[in-house]
């Protein structure tokens, strides 16, 4: 592997492009909620304070290795997804490292984080992290069946597993997208988002107000700035994944902006309108709607 | 040479001496009576070994000086030798064994015994009808003797039965021998084959009445409710007589009456014998007393005898050998159990758990038990497989599937039997004697066996190519039990390094794949075999036996070797399973899972035989007659070692519950054989022009649905190591899921899969178990916190979990990104989006098994727990060593099993280029990645370490929990139960019905069993009824 340092570099700015984006595309959902809500709301650059407020606090403790290593490994699943994820389309430059894997190494990354930080947290001993754990790595297990019927059925409608090959092929006009080639991949997916962005009526893994904020419970300061770090970033990159495979991609960071606003915002609005569900029902619901029009993107083929 | 005269002359002449000479002490005659035993066993040895190897031809000898019409004549011929070389024998051992029984009841006792071996004798050797019957009655007389001189309301009963039953079968024969004499003017047997007696008037009638009788005195089931009840009234000693050498003799008298009866018989003896050989098996399942149980199987193998006769002419010139293969086994056997269970004098089956307290006598059992079922290295495994060959050759499948069924039904009761003894609860706990007399015939009987089995697979070309190597060396392991732990098992794995040394250059890429994972792995996990101290007696045969089993399946060249090799591994592993605590039950069903797979793959052997001239292991691939049904049987037999999902109730217990080296062997390594075995028969279905796709699409679902099953069902157990033989479940069908692809990286995933389940399901159950001989518990929710007293543990636990997972960039990832390609390519998008599902649910039970057992909190009891044995950690960090290099330079594995797969699938490969693989769909860089995983990973850790460098460690309970410190560890510790929610939503689906089923047809066959053992009444005229009713019966399905 030669080193390429304006590719690093690069890498570099793409990353802390898309660590403020989140930042502020976070401030701006939460801003909404608060307005759905009949409330005010933060002020647009609250998620700066707060990261500079936990990166600064100087009394920390900690519970041993793995709890050490928790936010290190959350922290580096993000960035890892980043890493391996072709950003703009095009680009040679912002295709970062994605050229070392595919579609399937991104969808076994995001495990990478969880499970560093589902670890993490049980060392920390705190009852509330592991309720909020297994509430989490269940209803995983379930909002991933429509996700792998729909890249599936992507990597057979393309016949490739690139996802910058896939991004390529949605290329001439919004009727090549993926939305409009295969609706019910793109449904399937897009349902199947709501549990993975883990707002309401999919928000029990972290069910603020009941287990305080369910697996980071324990965590605080330094750690936290990590998680916060990590979660603006990955909340950037997984509406980047479904940018890139259901609709169209992005040609320049204006575009990827809208676009990934837009996605993320499907499941802000979802969260405003519905309740939450409890576990079990928001296992089994992957496995009904989600999971039939996975086949169906399935059998279409 | 000896005329055979003498056999008859010695016994009658010490008999009447005894009469004279009994004032000198019973010590004397007794020594007499074995000095005339001994001379009459020398006399049939000396023509057997003269008839069979100098080729000498066979004698008559008359009787009075006359010939034949006006005097007896005998024959000796070969099997005449051998026939009452055999009753002899065991006469002059059941001689030894009864001295003092014998001693007791008096001279005339002595004298009784005597002449009922002559009487033995003579019905094999005589060529007179009416020699025949009056020896016959003799027989009866002197069985009822030795039965009525037993105390006890009892064996009076018995014996009164057995006089009448007999006297009854011998007026038939009378009546019969009358009309042969009227109708043809002699009592010859050679002159009734000479003039074909059915030919005459009235001809069929007396061939019917002799017939019958001779039958009948084989205790045909359902007619043998008398014959039953003597094996359980009578001393042991006598029993073992009955059992062994009057149904040798029996036997012969069928065999000649056989020889002028006509082909015509041949059938209805053969349904005969096979109903009895079922039959009697079916009764046996419902037994608990062990002499009616040995009767039961005893009247269950002659059932089988005579159905190898009634095939006689079928077999052709295999059928003496398959006969006396599976007699001989049987009346060494017998004898055997017969004489042990006189020594151990337990009449209920439970109550043999004291046999255990003298290990040797356990051994003796096994051998026996073994003997009979048919396992190698014995007699009865060699008849019994050129039987089923030689069957299935000439289209008598469904004898085959009877006399398999029948088999089944014998090692149900038996192996539960052996279980019991094994480990049963010992109830009662009083000390019992071995006298010397008693044990040195089942010393003998035993290792004949043994030298038996071993000079009869010399037989022809195609037995005589078994190597016994291996088994040598677990025969000097044996010998060396004595010695303690450190000895033994540092030869164990020295011998294996050299065995593995001078085998690997023999065998093909494919084999030697599996050569390691079964050899390293069996040394590594032997090295784990150090922390045990003392003799840990009986373990190291048994382990070497199953890899040798194990090897022997991969070096086959023939099919009869794979299958040696394949049940020589089904015996060690059971008794490597079987040594686990609360092991029995499993155990048993491990090892009738084990046998019905066997029979299958035994069936399917058959089948592809047909209309082949060679017996080589290659002929699977060209399977000329029902190649279906042979393919189906064959991974039906091998899914029974894979636990595919239905056939899979006796994996969790029995790995759960093995000893903590043994589940690694059990599970990542013995599971192997059966993906081997799958590997081969899809090998020979042919890649290329698939006829059977049919067979493969639903292999493919069946490997789905079991990794969807079994990684649901580890999610909700609660003992770890049970959690991980679930987890096997799943993995394994994952396996199978990707072998039926049958294309190119279906197969590289499948293989992927099966060295990395190697690796880290042998990492999970050495940590684990190494873990639980720490905590004393295998339930996750009583452990917690062990981080802190165990970091090696947790670090091997980590990473193998990681591995496991898929999650990039381990090893796993190699197998998901395969497995996604492959089912892409093939088509199979629903089953694989089950296998992912399934692959995703992993990450439940792996959370649960790390943190359960390693973080959250540490229990009181836990709090001096050490580190986990050093012997355990270095197999484990070697196996984590390979882990870290397959994935980080995936191409060193993944390169040459492509370049072996190609020679199926030379299509759809893997492209490299570099350490870039790519598919016509996808691409992956493992090494970059690793590099890029762990630069990132390196950076950030840096800077959190930086960041929160002054954090403070804090004790156990300091957590943010409502204001204070929860001291209880087990109510702060999340385990128990942890995925109840899930469980709510989709435990239906791990609901155990299959075990149900399986529930409900052991339940129906016991039934069944229980309810046809209502016709034994016990009452006389009752069994007289069913002889008279039988003898009608079968006359009129004779006679149409």
């Amino acid at each position: 592997m030669n080193i390429d340092f304006t590719k690093l570099f690069f890498t570099f700015l793409g990353l802390m492009i898309v660590l403020n984006w989140g930042l502020l595309m976070s401030a701006i959902m939460r801003k909404i909620g608060a307005r759905v809500a009949g409330r005010y709301g933060i002020p647009w650059f609250q998620p700066w304070v707060d990261l500079i407020k936990n990166y600064a606090v100087r009394s920390q403790i900690t519970h041993g290795i793995m709890f050490y290593l928790g936010p290190v490994f959350r922290l580096s699943g993000g960035v890892g997804l980043f890493l391996f994820m072709p950003i703009l389309f095009g680009s040679n430059l912002w295709s970062n490292f994605s050229f070392q894997g595919d579609l399937i190494l991104i969808l076994y990354f995001q495990f990478f984080g969880m499970l560093g930080m589902a670890l993490g947290a049980g060392e920390g001993g705190q009852p509330h992290s592991f309720i909020g754990i297994s509430r989490g790595l269940s209803q995983f297990t379930t909002i991933e069946v429509p996700m792998t019927l729909a890249v599936i059925s992507l990597a057979v409608q393309y016949h490739t597993l690139s996802i910058s090959e896939i991004v390529a092929a949605q290329q001439g006009g919004i009727m090549n997208w993926t939305m409009f080639t295969n609706p019910f991949a793109t449904a399937a997916a897009m349902l199947s988002l709501l549990g993975a962005f883990g707002h309401s009526p999919f928000d029990l893994v972290k069910a603020p107000n009941e287990i305080p904020i369910g697996p980071p419970t324990e965590y605080h300061g330094t750690f936290l700035g990590v998680l916060r770090t990590n979660a603006a970033i990955l909340h950037v990159v997984e509406t980047v994944l479904f940018m890139n495979l259901f609709f169209g991609g992005a040609s320049n960071w204006f575009e990827l902006i809208i676009k990934s606003f837009l996605i993320y915002f499907w499941s802000v609005f979802v969260g405003m309108v519905f309740p939450r569900f409890r576990i079990e029902q928001s296992v089994v619901w992957f496995l009904k709607v989600p999971l039939i029009l996975g086949i169906i993107a399935i059998l279409l083929l | 040479m000896v005329t055979p005269i003498f056999i008859v002359a010695t016994a009658l002449g010490v008999g009447f001496a005894i009469g004279v000479l009994n004032k000198f002490g019973r010590n004397f005659t007794g020594a007499l009576v074995l000095a005339a035993l001994s001379f009459m066993t020398f006399i049939s040895f000396q023509w057997f070994y003269a008839l069979t190897f100098n080729n000498l031809s066979e004698a008559y000898v008359f009787t009075g000086g006359f010939k034949p019409p006006f005097a007896i004549n005998l024959l000796m011929g070969q099997y005449e030798s051998i026939a009452t070389l055999m009753i002899n024998l065991i006469g002059f051992l059941g001689a030894v064994y009864l001295y003092k029984s014998l001693k007791e009841r008096g001279s005339d006792a002595q004298v009784v015994y005597l002449i009922l071996i002559m009487a033995l004798n003579v019905l094999v050797m005589t060529r007179d009808i009416f020699n025949l019957f009056v020896f016959s009655e003799i027989t009866s007389v002197a069985i009822a003797g030795l039965i009525l001189l037993e105390k006890g309301t009892r064996s009076i009963s018995a014996g009164f039965k057995y006089i009448i039953a007999t006297s009854v079968i011998s007026t038939i024969f009378l009546i019969g021998i009358v009309f042969a004499y009227f109708i043809t003017g002699t009592l010859n047997i050679d002159d009734f084959i000479g003039i074909s007696l059915s030919t005459y008037k009235g001809g069929t009638i007396v061939v019917f009445l002799i017939m019958i009788s001779a039958v009948l005195e084989l205790k045909p089931f359902p007619a043998n409710g008398w014959g039953i009840d003597i094996y359980e009234a009578s001393e042991a000693g006598f029993s073992a007589i009955i059992s062994a050498a009057t149904t040798t003799a029996s036997l012969f008298v069928l065999y000649k009456i056989m020889a002028f009866a006509g082909a015509e018989w041949n059938y209805y003896i053969a349904l005969i014998g096979m109903i009895t050989f079922i039959g009697s098996n079916l009764l046996g399942l419902k037994q608990d007393n062990t002499r009616r149980m040995l009767g039961y199987s005893s009247i269950g193998q002659v059932g089988l005898l005579i159905t190898i006769l009634g095939f006689k002419d079928i077999l052709g010139e295999n059928a003496p050998f398959i006969f006396f293969g599976i007699l001989i086994s049987h009346y060494f056997a017998k004898a055997g159990l017969f004489w042990l269970s006189g020594i151990i004098n337990a009449s209920n089956l439970k109550a043999w758990s004291i046999i255990r307290k003298k290990p040797i006598l356990l051994f003796l059992m096994g051998t026996f038990i073994f003997a009979l079922i048919g396992f190698p290295p014995f007699p009865s495994f060699f008849a019994k497989w050129t039987l089923v060959m030689d069957l299935v050759k000439t289209g008598n499948i469904v004898w085959v599937i009877g006399i398999l069924l029948g088999s089944l039904f014998e090692a149900i009761y038996l192996f539960r039997w052996f279980g019991y003894a094994i480990k049963g609860d010992a109830e009662k706990t009083e000390e019992y004697k071995i006298e010397f007399h008693k044990i040195i015939p089942v010393w003998i009987v035993a290792l004949s066996l043994y030298v038996l089995g071993y000079f009869i697979a010399q037989y022809n070309e195609f037995t005589s190519v078994i190597n016994f190597i291996p088994l040598a060396f677990v025969a000097l392991i044996f010998a060396i039990d004595f010695m303690p732990v450190l000895i033994k098992n540092t030869i164990a794995i020295i011998g294996m390094i050299f065995y593995f040394y001078t085998i690997y250059p023999q065998l093909d890429n494919l084999r030697l794949i599996f050569e390691v994972i079964f050899l390293i792995g069996g040394i590594l996990a032997l090295i784990a075999g150090y922390l045990h101290k003392g003799k840990r007696i009986g373990f190291y045969p048994v382990a070497l036996l199953m890899y040798a089993g194990l090897t022997g399946i991969l070096e086959a060249k023939t099919t009869l070797e794979f299958f040696y090799g394949w049940e020589l591994m089904t015996a060690g592993s059971y008794f490597l399973i079987i040594r686990g605590k609360r092991s029995m039950t499993h155990a048993l069903s491990y090892m009738l899972f084990s046998l019905a797979g066997a029979y299958a793959i035994l069936t399917a052997f058959g089948i592809a035989s047909v209309g082949q001239s060679t017996w080589s292991l290659s002929i699977i691939n060209n399977i000329q007659y029902i190649p279906l049904w042979a393919y189906s049987l064959l991974i039906i037999g091998f899914l029974t070692k894979t636990a595919s999902i239905g056939l899979h109730i006796w994996l969790p217990g029995a790995h759960a519950e093995a000893e903590s080296d043994v589940s690694p062997m059990v599970s990542a390594i013995l599971l192997k054989a059966g993906v081997f075995g799958i590997v081969l028969t899809l090998i020979g279905m042919g890649a290329e022009n698939n006829q059977y796709s049919e067979l493969v699409y639903v292999l493919g679902w069946l490997g789905a649905i079991t990794a969807l099953i079994g990684n649901l069902a580890a999610v909700f157990q609660e003992d770890a190591k049970r959690l991980l033989a679930y987890s096997s479940i799943g993995q394994l069908g994952y396996i199978v899921f990707g072998f039926a692809m049958m294309t190119h990286l279906g197969w590289l995933a499948a293989f992927t899969y099966t060295i990395n389940h190697f690796m880290y399901k042998s990492i999970l159950f050495l940590t684990i178990g190494a873990v639980v001989l720490r905590v004393k518990t295998h339930n996750m929710y009583e452990m917690g916190g062990l981080i802190k007293k165990m970091p090696f543990a947790f670090i091997a636990v980590l990473i193998s979990i990681i591995a496991l997972s898929g999650v990039p960039p381990l090893s796993g990832f190699a197998g998901k990104w395969l497995l996604y390609n492959a089912v892409i390519l093939k088509g199979w998008y629903l089953q694989g989006a089950i296998a992912f599902f399934s692959g995703i649910i992993a990450f439940l039970y792996l959370f649960k098994l790390i943190s359960s057992i390693f973080l959250g909190q540490l229990k009181d009891n836990h709090r001096n727990v050490k580190e986990i044995s050093i012997w355990f950690i270095i197999p484990i960090y070697i196996l984590i060593v390979g882990l870290m290099i397959f994935a980080a330079k995936p191409e060193l594995i993944l390169q040459p099993l492509g370049t072996m797969i190609s020679q199926y699938f030379p299509e759809g490969g893997l492209n490299w280029n570099g350490g870039m693989a790519t598919t016509s769909i996808g691409y992956w860089h493992g090494t970059h990645i690793m590099i890029i995983v762990g630069i990132m990973f390196a950076i950030l850790f840096s800077w959190l370490a930086f960041l929160s460098r002054k954090a403070q460690k804090v004790k156990q309970f300091n957590i943010v929990y409502s204001g204070e410190r929860p001291f209880t560890p087990e109510t702060t510790h999340v385990s128990y139960n942890i995925f109840a929610g899930y469980n709510k939503a989709l435990g239906f689906l791990v609901l155990p019905w299959i075990t149900d089923f399986w529930t409900l047809t052991t339940n129906i066959v016991h039934d069944i069993s229980g309810f046809v053992r209502r016709i034994y009444s016990g009452n006389g005229q009752t069994y007289l009824t069913h002889i008279v009713l039988y003898v009608v019966v079968i006359y009129f399905v004779f006679f149409n």
